[in-house]
């Protein structure tokens, strides 16, 4: 405050003409302003208007708002599909983005090294991250396609599938997208594909930021090159990874492309997510106001995520 | 620091410009377009969905309206959107309070019905004009309890059974099924012996809906009865669900609990399904793609069940709904009737995939852009003629493929059958309660408890939408 009183004494010169970008007193809030007018009208009013819905019995052909107390979430606890949507969403979401990390910092370890061709690989690594969310999935149910399947292909040239006696057995196809288990894995697999570029930038950040001299001060100490990884590394870079980490949880928590565009949430609801769970209700089945109440539940979880993204960034910054 | 005469912007310059550039933004709209606060008198904006035919849209529809505008004295814009984005779209419209005075949806709008307008008077100077309205449009456009038409249903598309006659002939059965049982026998006898299954979607999508449905009628039984009481816990159903079990098992694979609305196309065009249940739109895509498929695909009417009833759901609904918020309402309306005038043309661009939903409609005078109908006077008459002898038929293929068609609206239904379409039955069919419930049961749930889950979901959402008055019955 002090400072930007000094800073507007400065210039008494221009002070009978100093307009507002002199003085700093009004124009910081005067630059800051859109930005909170955008979040005010793109998230709070959006917030408060799905808060109000899922208080009311409006409906997509009916928009005015009767309040009818809890009864939307009495009604949604009791729906054992939106039971396997939550536990859906956090399972894709942790299961994906475990395996992002892992890979991330693994990926970004190969791509501090020099080697021919570095550039390229990070330029690939980094594309599809580039992709429209909807082009790259349209593509991944291209390829997880029943019939067309070029995994599948690829399974029965190596004689893995589509014969008698075979490993994957004596259909020419794995079916994907429509057994349970492989049509939540092909879910998770998406997520990795989509979130492992950014991942591994922020990781390669991490690393980069790390002291050359340390990391050479403990091999001539004689550690070995998993115990700089297990002792200085992961350690030094652990805020970053949890930034990484819960970037993705966020991303992934509230992605509804993915499940809608390659299964539905099928097959039989089992890789339903509370977003596509929402769209489905609310939109498509016209209730709005339990569609509303379905995507509410989604918050607390994301401002546990936000807050912990916060303090971890702050300690990132201290480091 | 801020001194005049530097080369490029200052803070404060630079503030200033983006102050005003901003401002400019926000005001330039106002100042270049003042006539868009006002409403013009005759506007007449149409929302409609992307048609599976491409034809339809790019060589006659938009044609159509453009033309009947300029004859009218109206502007119109016709948009086109897709399928999947209609219910989304309608909804933002109705609740900004503006948007199209037209907008058509493929299935039936009935949970809009509190912001449309009531089409009651399109409906009876249609009729007036055309002749009765076919009972199964009607059940997708009224709401019995309110007496309300919620929209004005224009046509329709048949959904019949489409199977590849060389595979159903070295089974045994060429002239292909009559009975749902066949499935299970001829169609079992073609997976285990020629290796091709076949398709009838159990997945979260539309087509598995009308599947879902079309067994559940021929099994004598539905969602709700005639005066929209829940009627889906009966022994019927069990004994539907039970089918689908062993229909799964014997003749098809898990690939149908991963079908989406291109599933049918695709499988019959690669050769990989023996029989599917869909519009003749995969027939069509055959047609262009892969003839010699094309030629060895024939149609089934309903499926029989058990006690030898045979129902199947119509496959596309056409529904426009004039919003309350339209300003043109009047033009819309006379837009509606001029649509039903030409209902010829519609099902001639779209390659028969529409069907009308006034039959007597009088066929206009002059060039009509096909080769004319000896004898045809009515819309009856032509769908008689071009069923009997389909003008897209590839050269040499059989004539009369599709006269089993012709007679369709005699075992073809809404959803909500035997009762009307409604908000509710509109949420099980979005929610895919019923293609759940049987994919549960061939995935292994008993049926008995398939059922039930599906009961419980059902009650739940008809309870709702009986509160707000929309939704008759009492059980």
């Amino acid at each position: 405050m002090n400072r930007v009183m000094e800073g507007a004494a400065a210039v008494p010169a221009e002070g009978a003409r100093a307009g507002v970008a002199d003085r700093q007193g009004q124009l910081a809030p005067l630059m800051i302003a859109p930005a909170i007018a955008y979040i005010v009208a793109l998230i709070g009013i959006p917030f408060v208007m799905a808060a109000l819905y899922s208080l009311s019995d409006v409906t997509t052909g009916d928009p005015s708002i009767d309040f009818v107390g809890l009864h939307n979430y009495r009604e949604v606890f009791y729906d054992p599909v939106f039971r396997t949507a939550l536990s859906n969403t956090c399972l894709f979401a942790l299961a994906s983005q475990t395996l992002v990390i892992i890979l991330s910092r693994i990926l970004a370890s190969a791509l501090m090294q020099d080697f021919r061709g570095k550039w390229l690989a990070r330029f690939l690594i980094m594309l599809p991250w580039t992709a429209p969310i909807a082009l790259g999935t349209i593509g991944w149910l291209w390829m997880l396609d029943s019939i067309f399947s070029p995994f599948d292909w690829l399974l029965r040239r190596a004689g893995l599938l589509g014969a008698p006696g075979v490993l994957l057995g004596p259909m020419p196809n794995l079916y994907w997208l429509g057994q349970s288990g492989l049509a939540m894995a092909s879910v998770v697999l998406v997520h990795v594909w989509r979130l492992l570029p950014l991942a591994t930038v922020i990781q390669m950040a991490g690393l980069s930021s790390i002291s050359r001299d340390l990391l050479e001060a403990a091999a001539v100490d004689g550690a070995t090159g998993w115990r700089r990884t297990l002792e200085i590394t992961i350690p030094l870079t652990l805020p970053i990874i949890g930034i990484a980490f819960l970037f993705g949880i966020v991303f992934t928590f509230t992605d509804m492309t993915v499940v809608y565009v390659l299964t539905r949430g099928g097959p039989v609801h089992t890789t339903q997510v509370l977003s596509t769970w929402t769209f489905f209700r609310g939109i498509e089945g016209g209730d709005l106001a339990q569609g509303a109440a379905i995507s509410l539940f989604l918050f607390p979880v994301l401002a546990g995520v936000a807050s912990l993204m916060l303090r971890m960034a702050r300690r990132a910054e201290v480091t | 620091m801020a001194k005049k005469g530097r080369k490029g912007l200052t803070r404060r310059e630079f503030v200033k410009a983006a102050g005003l550039g901003a401002l400019a933004a926000g005001v330039a709209p106002g100042i270049l377009l003042p006539g868009r606060s006002y409403a013009q008198a005759k506007d007449l904006k149409i929302l409609v969905w992307s048609h599976f035919v491409p034809r339809f849209d790019k060589e006659w529809f938009d044609n159509f309206a453009r033309n009947w505008g300029q004859a009218n004295g109206v502007n119109v814009t016709v948009d086109h959107i897709g399928i999947a984005e209609i219910a989304s779209r309608t909804a933002a419209e109705i609740s900004a309070g503006q948007g199209h005075d037209l907008i058509e949806w493929v299935a039936s709008p009935s949970q809009f019905e509190p912001s449309v307008l009531d089409l009651g008077d399109v409906v009876s100077e249609a009729e007036k004009k055309f002749g009765k309205q076919l009972p199964l449009c009607r059940r997708t456009s009224y709401n019995p309890n309110t007496k309300k038409f919620y929209s004005f249903c224009h046509g329709w598309t048949i959904d019949p059974g489409n199977y590849r006659k060389s595979l159903w002939e070295k089974a045994g059965k060429g002239s292909g099924p009559t009975t749902w049982e066949d499935l299970i026998t001829y169609g079992g006898k073609i997976k285990r012996e020629q290796g091709i299954q076949l398709g009838i979607g159990l997945s979260q999508e539309i087509d598995s809906n009308m599947a879902g449905r079309a067994l559940l009628w021929s099994y004598d039984t539905s969602d709700q009865d005639e005066k929209e009481n829940i009627i889906i816990n009966n022994p019927k159903t069990v004994e539907a669900v039970k089918y689908m079990a062993r229909l799964f098992q014997e003749a098809m694979v898990p690939e149908v609990f991963a079908w989406t609305a291109v599933s049918n196309n695709q499988s019959l065009i690669a050769g990989r399904a023996s029989y599917i249940l869909n519009s003749i739109s995969a027939y069509r895509s055959a047609q262009k793609e892969v003839p010699e498929i094309a030629k060895d695909i024939y149609f089934t009417p309903a499926l029989k069940g058990p006690r030898g009833t045979g129902w199947s759901c119509e496959h596309v609904i056409y529904n426009y709904i004039v919003p309350k918020y339209s300003k043109n309402a009047d033009t819309a309306k006379k837009f509606l009737l001029a649509l039903v005038e030409n209902y010829d043309q519609a099902m001639y661009a779209s390659e028969l995939y529409n069907s009308p939903a006034f039959f007597d409609t009088p066929i206009p005078s002059g060039n009509r852009g096909y080769a004319p109908v000896k004898g045809a006077r009515k819309l009856r008459d032509l769908h008689n003629a071009w069923f009997s002898d389909d003008p897209f038929a590839l050269p040499g293929e059989t004539k009369g493929k599709l006269l089993v068609l012709k007679d369709a609206e005699k075992w073809s239904t809404n959803v909500g059958h035997p009762g009307p379409a409604n908000p509710a039955v509109g949420e099980i069919y979005s929610t895919f309660v019923i293609p759940n419930m049987f994919a549960g049961a061939a995935r292994g749930t008993k049926p008995e408890t398939a059922v039930a889950q599906a009961e419980t979901q059902i009650k739940s959402i008809f309870a709702k939408w009986r509160e707000k008055g929309l939704v008759g019955g009492t059980k």
